[in-house]
């Protein structure tokens, strides 16, 4: 099916979901500086503190922006006022990718940069950036998960069950990496060593992330129509 | 400014206002022989009643000689209202004979009649009846 | 010139409900008014007539353009407005007119600033602390104001109080100027379809019972009393939508009237005392119960 892009009308939605949270976002990221100003102090109970109030709010902030361009939408209705718009679900599905992606990028990404700053430059162990990475990774492959079931399944109870799950089995993973010599030993030590295991590890979490947003554009932008 | 004031309250149907008001605008001398009617649409939108019906309207109006549409031009109040009260006249004079029929199956005499013509026309003076109004 | 739209053999299948066969033309410059009740097909209808569903068989064609393939050229022409659309509950008007104006160049402020005076909108409150008829008014309001080809309204003046009710009306009358914009809308209050409508659609039960120019449409409903007794094969006459009788007083509401009905119903040993049109709602819920075409 030959369709033109509505290039300028997804940027328009891509800022409108923007502007619809920009507040909150505001507020993840505050929250984050404080948990990586905790983890700064490179003491354990503030290291363990801080990395809580980190994961917390790394979850939270994939799980709300989920939420808001798409779970609310829903139930507020809102989607058949921009589905009236001059657009295909092929651009509706890109805005949505588009719109979720940058507000659940910006926030992520600052947050990122932060740890890795924090990491590099407080008496935190340096090999701590590939641990850190990989914790990163994991979220990033839940949100990607979790936008994917959002995007096909309209039930509240099943995009909730999926967030939470895929958002924990970061506990395991943590567990896991703990087990794993080659990532553990290094994480305590002030080099940064990219093992085996870790790069694999992180190559999945970014291919299976890429995977599942690519599946999802494509699935729903051939839609030759909403419903 | 309201060209015509249409109501749902009254028990004529809405094309039949539209005739009746009309007429009575002319008679009254609001709109002088030659004048330029609004047109079908502008109609319309301002009393709010749909197209089909106003067009219904003027179509009936220009059959009784009322008024007459130039193709493509829109409509005109007719220059020469005689025809149209001739319409009417000859209207009248069906009712009459009409009544007339029927008075002389009952058995009335004429003086009979007279009398209940005058008590249709006290009753017609006291309460606002609906016309039937269907322009021949 | 090319219709509003053009429906053709349409069909659409939900696990529940399904829209069969429906042919149905709209010409420019005309309006028509879909009627039917509750789960009728209209809203199915509608979706299918904005490219929001595709069809499972039959054409779709609105202002030219085939849906859904060119759903996107199809929009750009067409204001829609339906009962279960929101807007955002945390933004203003403005916010949302300033979106809604960057998409469609054909915006127009000076309307858009003469419909909030008539609708009587707070442009900077957040939508949220709307009342349903401002919050129906305000979505008319983004249709309206781009002057679109072709508006589809479902429901546009379902639960708004009456002084709402007559401002919803008046905006759509404006549109009756412009010979090139045409609407359909869908609504229980038949006398707004009544008032408004050229043409009538009847949905039922996802098929299309009547389609018909409005003037022709209730000029062939009557509703008739008379005295007498009640001639028992009455029902069955293929003009009789429903028959009435208390003692010797009788209604016959008549489906396709003839002016030789009052003869033949004299015939029948009934004495006609009046003959009236019926309202459209009248004819709607009589075409429903006696059930086939109205």
């Amino acid at each position: 099916m030959n369709q033109v892009l509505n290039l300028p009308l997804i940027r328009l939605l891509v800022i409108k979901d923007w502007q619809l949270f920009q507040k909150q976002l505001a507020a993840y990221v505050l929250a984050g500086i404080v948990a990586l100003a905790l983890l700064g102090l490179a003491r354990p109970w503030a290291f363990y503190l801080g990395s809580l109030l980190l994961i917390i709010v790394l979850v939270a902030g994939s799980c709300f922006s989920i939420s808001n361009s798409l779970l609310v939408e829903r139930k507020e209705q809102t989607l058949a006022f921009v589905m009236s718009l001059p657009l295909s679900p092929l651009d509706f599905t890109l805005a949505k990718l588009a719109g979720n992606l940058l507000t659940f990028g910006v926030p992520f990404g600052l947050l990122l940069l932060g740890t890795l700053v924090v990491v590099l430059t407080t008496p935190l162990p340096d090999g701590l950036v590939v641990y850190s990475l990989l914790i990163y990774g994991h979220i990033l492959l839940a949100y990607s998960v979790s936008l994917m079931v959002a995007m096909q399944v309209e039930s509240e109870g099943w995009n909730t069950f999926a967030m939470i799950a895929s958002n924990l089995l970061v506990n395991p993973l943590i567990m896991l990496l703990g087990q794993i010599d080659a990532i553990s030993i290094p994480a305590r030590a002030d080099a940064i060593v990219w093992s085996l295991p870790a790069v694999l590890i992180l190559s999945a979490q970014v291919l299976l992330s890429l995977a599942a947003l690519g599946f999802t554009a494509w699935w729903h932008g051939r839609k030759p129509a909403f419903y | 400014m309201n060209v015509l004031l249409l109501s749902a309250s009254d028990a004529r149907p809405m094309y039949q206002q539209i005739i009746d008001q009309i007429t009575t605008r002319v008679m009254a001398g609001d709109w002088l022989p030659g004048q330029a009617l609004p047109s079908i649409r502008e109609l319309a939108a301002s009393s709010g009643v749909s197209v089909i019906t106003v067009k219904r309207a003027y179509e009936d109006l220009e059959r009784a000689g009322l008024i007459a549409t130039r193709h493509g031009k829109g409509s005109v109040v007719a220059e020469r209202l005689d025809q149209a009260r001739g319409l009417f006249e000859d209207a009248l004079t069906r009712s009459l004979v009409d009544a007339i029929a029927h008075a002389t199956r009952l058995g009335l005499d004429r003086g009979q009649l007279h009398q209940r013509l005058d008590v249709e026309l006290d009753a017609a003076e006291s309460t606002p009846t609906p016309t039937q109004g269907n322009l021949p | 010139m090319t219709a509003a739209f053009a429906v053709s053999g349409l069909c659409k299948r939900y696990p529940h409900f399904a829209l069969q066969d429906v042919s149905l033309t709209l010409a420019e410059g005309e309006v028509m008014g879909l009627v039917g009740v509750n789960g009728a097909g209209k809203t199915t209808l509608l979706r299918l007539l904005t490219g929001l569903a595709a069809p499972d068989a039959g054409s779709i064609d609105v202002l030219g353009h085939r849906l859904p393939q060119a759903q996107v050229a199809a929009k750009r022409g067409i204001g829609f407005a339906s009962e279960d659309m929101r807007l955002y509950r945390s933004q203003s008007l403005d916010w949302h007119i300033a979106l809604v104006r960057q998409i469609y160049p054909e915006w127009d402020d000076n309307y858009a600033a003469s419909l909030m005076r008539r609708f009587d909108l707070r442009a900077q409150q957040p939508i949220g602390g709307y009342s349903h008829g401002q919050r129906v008014k305000a979505l008319l309001l983004l249709c309206l104001a781009r002057r679109p080809r072709l508006l589809l309204l479902d429901e546009p003046t379902t639960g708004l109080d009456p002084v709402a009710r007559a401002e919803v009306l008046e905006a759509l009358a404006d549109v009756l100027r412009d010979e090139r914009r045409s609407v359909l809308f869908s609504s229980h209050n038949t006398h707004d379809v009544e008032q408004l409508a050229d043409h009538i659609a009847f949905l039922h039960g996802g098929r299309l019972l009547a389609h018909r120019d409005k003037e022709s449409f209730l000029d062939d409903w009557r509703r008739v009393l008379c005295l007498g007794s009640l001639p028992p094969t009455l029902a069955n006459w293929p003009e009789v939508a429903q028959v009435r009788s208390a003692g010797s007083q009788i209604e016959v509401k008549l489906r396709a009237w003839r002016d030789d009905l009052p003869e033949r119903l004299a015939a029948q040993g009934l004495t006609v005392q009046r003959v009236d049109p019926m309202a459209l709602e009248d004819i709607f819920v009589t075409a429903v119960r006696a059930g086939g075409a109205a």
